[in-house]
């Protein structure tokens, strides 16, 4: 089950793990070099940003492999591809997630999530909005609190338990 | 003390409830125990040999008395009525029920308090001098900054995920309490040449399986510079640490791996790309926090000197605790205190919850109602006019906590063991009660001067046993406990990792080979010699050589 962008989607791509890549398929990096037309590319969470980057940035999709669902070398891969390789396309995180760790993965630029079923695809979109703001900068929110005229006013309230 | 806004207000209720979220889908099936254990890890619950054990979070170990009376009530309400003070200057209950976390979480909320990050494979809390702030020897508050850390590294969105545990501490005094150089990241602050505050970066030092001294990477970093240059370590331990092994896992291991040199070249490589970005500290946000840890209002005291002395001279129990207890604070007439909870008896860093309200009800007495935890286990109230330290004794004393032990043999670091933690190798506590009952003098450890004695329960090392001038490791020999001694490490300047003496011994003979190492000291040392300058003088063969001597109980 697919989210994207906050909501459960139709999935227009599909993962081939092996093998060639084709319009509409999400390819590994070796076949999407051989033909990049159309294709997505996938990689896993540990590949270098600064090898590659620059190179997949031109992708409509990159979907990002996390092993495990506590490896958060994927976080850094995915701020890096959108920060410093300017990558505007779909920034997919699938493999070993669970909803809980979507809200770091879209803090750091991934906008869509492969979850096992519909139940998580759910929660997934809840955990992504529960918490309201955060201390730093990311790629959703470029200044942290304390370089943004705004939030820096909403905060000078005393901070009593509501 | 850091006050919190809205905004950090928020942020922790609504981290209640994500909590809150999280147990319940546990509960009901829907997140697996493994899935599960990394949330409630990070959340500070373990589950442990007799019960979930719960960390909560004491940034850098500043309490108000408020909080430190709410510690209390929830021990009371969660819990078996006391708590335990832990080597990074958080308290621990190790008795409450799994489904009532999430409301103990929200009694926390309503006095600043949580317990965010205080496990897991992430950025713990960072640890500094329980001085900051008042020691007379200190050039910079690190508090503000300690505070700037907690802020940045709570929920980081890149860095609340890597190979293994990060631990930060901050030292900003002549003496490093903070142990700097046995932590992933030290920092040291000081004043730069136009006065204003650098930074000094240590990375790679650990105690654990694999102990190591850290290595410095930059010296003199201008303040604003400090989350950039965190971003750039983390970011490359988090993309290079090894996370294959966990025992290899630490950013000490891709130090050395790497060699310091190289590591410092990534770092100010990626550094270089995020100088100046969003995250550089604007002046006012600097200020800001700053103005938090603004000096309380303090009396125009002098100090009281030759009043201390006719007290001293009338009460030798007070002279005692005076010596070994009462530390120079920064303003004329105050003085610090530490209440040792190393009571013989008592397992160390324990409180009951009438301490803990003892505790908070003297700092309003005698001072602004701040207290501080110690990464010694202890209590300090840092604000007590010198005047009135004779009353705040006695009144320690009748709970408890008037031990006159500070720094001395048995104000011991020791891990909770194998009595609650389920990795321990071997208990810790009893070994402990065993070495006070044996020196349970004070005068004999005085003569003795300061020693660190430092017990960990297995290779974890949470008893910080490396560094201790004297250190103890229980090790599991086929089922049956045993105990590892080392001697000679240090946790403060010039740090150093202790050696082993060699094999391991019964618990019934610990106290009696500390004797022997004890006694080798008292023989060989020059006067005014500390142990640990002792041990680097003469080396570690005639201590054993004493210890090992004929009758020695040796378990192979």
């Amino acid at each position: 089950m697919l989210v994207r962008d906050g909501r459960i989607a139709e999935d227009d791509w599909r993962l081939a793990l092996d093998g060639d890549a084709a319009p509409g398929l999400i390819a590994s990096l070796e076949a999407w070099r051989r033909a990049p037309d159309g294709a997505g590319v996938w990689v896993d969470g540990d590949a270098e940003a600064d090898e590659i980057g620059e190179e997949i940035a031109a992708a409509p999709v990159v979907a990002v492999r996390f092993p495990a669902f506590a490896d958060g070398r994927g976080l850094s891969f995915g701020s890096l591809l959108r920060t410093r390789y300017g990558f505007t396309g779909e920034l997919r995180a699938f493999g070993e997630i669970i909803p809980d760790l979507a809200e770091y993965m879209h803090r750091c630029g991934f906008n869509a999530f492969e979850l096992p079923d519909r139940r998580q695809a759910e929660i997934t979109i809840a955990c992504i909005a529960r918490m309201s703001d955060h201390y730093q900068a990311s790629v959703r929110e470029p200044a942290p609190p304390f370089q943004d005229p705004v939030r820096r006013r909403d905060a000078q309230q005393d901070g009593a338990p509501h | 003390m850091y006050q919190y806004n809205a905004f950090d207000q928020r942020f922790v209720e609504e981290r209640v409830e994500q909590y809150r979220d999280q147990t319940r889908r546990f509960l009901a099936g829907e997140l697996t125990d493994d899935q599960f254990q990394q949330l409630r890890l990070r959340n500070g619950l373990y589950i442990q040999r007799l019960a979930p054990m719960l960390r909560i979070a004491v940034p850098y170990g500043l309490l108000t008395a408020t909080q430190l009376r709410k510690l209390a009530a929830i021990t009371r309400d969660y819990d078996k009525g006391y708590g335990h003070l832990s080597t990074r200057q958080n308290v621990q209950i190790n008795w409450p029920e799994l489904e009532a976390v999430p409301d103990i979480l929200a009694e926390l909320a309503t006095v600043q308090m949580h317990c965010i990050q205080t496990s897991g494979s992430c950025i713990r809390n960072i640890t500094t001098d329980q001085f900051a702030g008042v020691a007379a020897d200190e050039t910079v508050d690190p508090r503000p900054y300690c505070e700037i850390m907690r802020q940045w590294s709570t929920y980081h969105p890149e860095f609340d995920w890597l190979p293994r545990k990060f631990k930060i501490a901050v030292n900003a005094a002549e003496a490093d309490r903070a142990a700097t150089q046995v932590h992933d990241i030290g920092i040291r602050i000081r004043p730069g040449e136009d006065g204003a505050p650098v930074f000094d970066f240590l990375v790679g030092g650990g105690l654990g399986r694999t102990p190591v001294i850290g290595s410095v990477i930059r010296e003199g970093l201008p303040e604003q510079h400090l989350l950039t240059y965190l971003e750039a370590i983390l970011r490359v331990y988090n993309r290079y640490g090894r996370r294959d092994n966990k025992y290899k896992a630490r950013i000490k291991i891709l130090v050395r791996a790497m060699t310091p040199a190289k590591f410092r070249v990534k770092v100010d490589d990626e550094w270089a790309l995020l100088k100046d970005g969003p995250s550089t500290l604007p002046a006012h946000e600097i200020e800001r926090i700053k103005g938090c840890f603004a000096p309380p209002p303090y009396a125009a005291l002098k100090d009281a000197t030759a009043a201390l002395a006719k007290d001293r001279l009338a009460d030798p129990a007070f002279n005692t605790w005076m010596r070994n207890n009462v530390a120079p604070h920064k303003r004329p007439g105050y003085a610090i205190v530490t209440l040792s909870t190393k009571a013989t008896g008592v397992p160390p860093g324990d409180v009951t919850d009438e301490q803990m309200e003892a505790v908070a009800d003297w700092s309003e007495r005698f001072g602004f109602g701040d207290v501080r935890i110690s990464h010694e286990q202890n209590f300090v109230l840092p604000d007590v006019p010198q005047l009135r330290l004779r009353q705040l004794f006695r009144l320690a004393c009748q709970q408890g906590l008037g031990q006159a032990n500070a720094g001395l043999l048995t104000d011991m670091i020791c891990c909770p063991g194998g009595d609650f933690c389920a990795l321990a190798n071997a208990k810790s506590i009893p070994v402990a009660e065993a070495i006070q009952r044996r020196f349970d003098d004070y005068d004999y450890q005085h003569d003795l001067g300061p020693i660190d004695l430092n017990i960990s329960g297995c290779m974890n090392a949470c008893g910080h046993h490396h560094v201790g001038n004297i250190g103890v490791l229980g090790v599991d020999k086929r089922g049956a406990e045993f105990y590892q001694i080392s001697i000679g490490g240090n946790q403060a300047d010039e740090a150093s990792i202790g050696r082993i003496l060699g094999p391991s011994f019964q618990r019934a003979d610990v106290p009696d080979v500390i004797e022997k190492i004890l006694g080798v000291y008292v023989d060989r040392r020059f006067e005014g010699e500390p142990f640990v300058q002792t041990v680097r003088r003469i080396g570690v063969d005639p201590f054993k050589e004493r210890v090992y001597a004929k009758e020695a109980a040796v378990a192979g």
